[in-house]
């Protein structure tokens, strides 16, 4: 229950959108934030999560209507007594969509916004500005103009202009969901330092679970409207299967160390959460062994063994597959340049082959081109020099909308493809375009859609988030096309999501369409894509397997990239514990290994 | 991504006067192009504002707004060539009457425009606002309605692209050559920026009202903006200007 410290309490909490009968999007929440604390929110899309926030923020019941229950205290009065501008002197929040939050052109009228409307004496404003900008990192961007930030930095600028209010709490909804990892944590740290610095109450909702897991002091999950569990990082990702069962990601390194709990090789309880835990806990765990085995048995250097017979599983989600012999690649890149005619950015020399049936990711930071690669080959951009050809067409020859019969793209917001009143219409919306019959579109379109559950005859735009990328995927599994383009397609959705367009992405590859996937999430690239590209500054530095491309540390860090947890993890043990353990890449992998390495002896 | 009213940075006279006093030329320009009625005068207004944009540096703007002003003053043109009736035929149905009112209403139509992105280019838009609310009173509910306006345009603009873009991916004919054909794909993507553009504005109440926007009174802003001594010079010109409009 509430105690005396807490800064925001809320006892009871439902609240839903519209009348009291409809469906409850918070559902009897109580929950108590100390002063002081770093909370995390996960959950999977549909949880109640930026409700919450709405909650914490005052922006609910003041902003957005609805019925509302229980009591809400900030700083010990009730939200729903005091007016919204009071509660925001306490509880500063950060916008999903930062745009929307921005009112000036550029970084030091954004920030003297606030600071001017809640009168802070003008003498005082040139030193708040100043210690703001200091503690966010900003301080050379004062006076840039807002458009020509790039994401991290635009974030970051939003962060300050709430910061600058001093408010006792601060809550960020998803603030890292547009970022690439290197600015994710970037975001991630600056946070820490508020919160430890200042003081500063931080409540951020995200999907993220690495960095949740590694910045927070609490991780409250989120289910149907309902905190399902609450507690340290440690104490939450132990519950790995209700996590699952939920739809919320668990790292990497916490799934191995509940395997191995699991498996009754350590005390279940204290999962790993970064990879040096990780490391640390498989070496005590083989030193301990090493020390039980009778010293005169005869040991067996695993050195001896090869790698490549043991300790490795089939991965669960890359079947491996021999590639038909003499196929021509289906997307073909030659000497390609772009620039944009405004200037920024450009991209020099692109070339690749992608042949059907391939599963290829394309990484780097925001701004390494990767996009522009996709609208080159989508024949959205047309290059400079070189040639693109898709499906054996130049796309500087033909027509835009010619090359979408061949390469479909799944967008990253799936609100700007849809244009249908039904989700039957829109998912036959592309076979129509490209000369399908009506009668054979509908038919297709309706197979498709029921494929993904979703209802034929409602308005795509009243479904939720999660389901309007299904009905996007859909109109996309509908066209069978030759090419695959996925832009970001696992931001904004939450694991389960994540996973239902990653496995058909997968089954579409399978039907020999050439798939290719921008993402910033290295994990899910690791676990899908059998290749990869490795961009930074318009150029790609360098492009191969998967798995090889991660383990180049000189590589990773020329892309400011970090390469997936499992990776890095084996390496670290490949050094520290055994030699076998160098290129691994599974969780069960790498539970396997060690399972065997202790068990031998 | 570049916009036309986006801030060209500069220190040049213009850019440091009042935005007040930068309102007021362009719509001295703009007032003594309606009032004006010679072509010396119509050409002179023209010139006098490509001569500041070229002192600010802000010509570039200009000529982009121009690839988009002058198919428009040409379509005009025509248009008027074809309605006025009256004068003596010069070929056909065209008279030099219709000629003469024609080529000044194009010439107006480039005049009128002009100015006004002028002056926004070398204003940031949170000056004028604020200018606004010091100078002129006005309330600044208003002034932040019209300055967020401004700054939503190339906001839309951008998710109109994207939209076109991820329609023209799938397949829509965007790239059609036949404009009509064009106009007539565009009308359905209305519901989808209508829906993002109701949410993006719904978002900005709310955030702009958690940080203080009710607040807000006329000494609130931390930048004061007095009328200076060359203010009230270009003031002074200003009325002359329009002077100049009613007698030519």
């Amino acid at each position: 229950m509430a105690s005396d410290s807490a800064i925001i309490s809320l006892d009871d909490v439902s609240f839903s959108y519209g009348s009291a009968e409809a469906p409850r999007a918070l559902d009897r929440i109580t929950l108590s934030i100390e002063e002081g604390e770093f909370l995390g929110v996960i959950g999977p899309s549909g949880a109640g999560k930026s409700t919450l926030a709405a909650v914490l923020s005052g922006a609910i019941p003041h902003h957005f209507g609805g019925a509302f229950f229980g009591t809400a205290l900030v700083c010990g009065q009730d939200t729903c007594t005091v007016s919204l501008t009071d509660i925001s002197r306490v509880v500063g929040s950060v916008l999903q969509d930062i745009d929307t939050q921005m009112v000036a052109s550029n970084v030091e009228d954004e920030l003297l916004f606030g600071l001017e409307n809640f009168g802070v004496p003008h003498e005082a404003i040139e030193k708040r500005l100043q210690l703001t900008m200091e503690t966010v990192g900003i301080a050379d961007l004062r006076h840039r103009e807002i458009a020509t930030l790039s994401g991290g930095q635009k974030q970051k600028v939003a962060i300050a202009a709430i910061l600058a209010l001093q408010p006792r709490v601060l809550v960020l909804d998803e603030p890292t969901a547009a970022l690439d990892p290197a600015s994710s944590k970037m975001v991630f740290d600056t946070l820490s330092a508020i919160n430890r610095d200042l003081g500063i109450t931080v409540v951020v909702i995200e999907q993220k679970v690495a960095l949740l897991s590694e910045y927070c002091r609490r991780i409250a999950v989120m289910d149907h409207g309902r905190i399902a569990l609450m507690g340290t990082p440690h104490e939450v990702f132990s519950h790995g299967e209700e996590l699952k069962r939920i739809g919320v990601d668990s790292p990497r390194v916490a799934r191995i160390s509940n395997s191995l709990a699991r498996d009754g090789i350590i005390a279940p309880g204290e999962p790993c959460l970064n990879v040096e835990q990780a490391a640390e806990l498989i070496e005590r765990i083989y030193d301990d062994a090493e020390q039980r085995r009778d010293a005169s048995a005869d040991w067996q250097n695993p050195e001896d063994n090869d790698p490549n017979t043991r300790g490795r599983s089939a991965s669960p989600h890359r079947p491996s597959r021999t590639k038909a012999e003499g196929v021509e690649p289906v997307v073909l890149l030659d000497g390609v340049n772009f620039s944009y005619p405004a200037g920024g950015a450009s991209v020099r020399d692109l070339a690749m082959r992608v042949y059907p049936g391939e599963l290829v990711g394309v990484v780097g930071q925001n701004g390494a081109g990767k996009t522009t690669l996709t609208k080159l080959i989508t024949g959205l951009l047309k290059p400079s020099a070189g040639s693109v050809r898709v499906a054996g067409l130049d796309t500087r020859e033909v027509r835009t909308s010619q090359i979408a019969r061949h390469a479909a793209t799944l967008f990253q917001n799936p609100d700007r493809q849809i244009c249908k009143n039904t989700v039957l219409e829109e998912v036959a919306f592309g076979l129509e375009l490209a000369g399908v019959p009506r009668d054979e579109a509908h038919r297709r379109a309706r197979a498709a859609a029921e494929r993904f559950d979703l209802p034929l005859d409602e308005a795509p735009f009243s479904l939720s988030r999660g389901q309007r990328q299904m009905v996007a995927l859909a109109s996309v599994v509908v066209l069978e096309p030759d090419v695959i383009i996925l832009d970001e397609p696992t931001s904004g959705l939450d694991y389960r999501e994540c996973m239902t367009v990653m496995e058909t992405v997968r089954e579409m590859a399978d039907a020999d369409s050439a798939v290719i996937m921008v993402c910033h999430d290295m994990e899910v690239v690791s676990d899908f894509a059998e290749r990869l590209v490795v961009m930074a500054d318009g150029e790609i530095l360098d492009r191969g397997e998967t798995h090889a491309l991660f383990a180049r540390e000189e590589l990773m860090k020329r892309a400011s990239m970090e390469p997936p947890q499992v990776i890095e993890l084996s390496h670290e043990l490949a050094r520290r514990v055994s030699p076998a353990f160098e290129g691994l890449h599974e969780v069960s992998d790498v539970v396997a290994l060690t399972k065997e390495l202790i068990c031998r002896g | 991504m570049v916009n036309v009213i986006d801030y060209v940075p500069g220190t040049t006279l213009l850019h440091r006067l009042n935005p007040v006093t930068k309102l007021a030329i362009a719509a001295a320009i703009i007032a003594a192009t309606f009032l004006a009625d010679t072509y010396a005068l119509l050409g002179g207004l023209l010139a006098l504002t490509f001569a500041l944009a070229a002192y600010t540096r802000t010509v570039p703007r200009l000529m982009s707004l121009l690839k988009l002003l002058v198919p428009l003053a040409a379509i005009m043109l025509v248009l008027q060539t074809l309605l006025v009736r009256s004068g003596t035929p010069v070929l056909g149905f065209i008279t030099d009457e219709g000629l003469v009112s024609a080529s000044k209403m194009a010439l107006r139509l480039l005049g009128i425009a002009l100015p006004l992105v002028l002056m926004l280019s070398v204003t940031k838009l949170n000056d004028l606002s604020n200018a606004c609310v010091e100078v002129l009173r006005i309330p600044y509910k208003y002034a932040f309605t019209f300055t967020t306006a401004l700054r939503f345009v190339p906001v839309f603009s951008q998710e109109m692209n994207a939209i076109m873009e991820a329609q023209t991916a799938r397949g829509v004919e965007y790239d059609t050559p036949h404009p009509l054909k064009k106009l007539k794909l565009m009308l359905p993507l209305c519901v989808p920026l209508l829906i993002s553009s109701v949410g993006k504005t719904d978002a900005t109440a709310l955030a702009a009202e958690q940080r203080g926007f009710y607040l807000r009174t006329r000494s609130s802003a931390f930048k004061r903006y007095p009328l200076a001594a060359a203010d009230f010079a270009v003031l002074a010109l200003c009325v002359a200007l329009i002077a100049l409009g009613v007698a030519f």
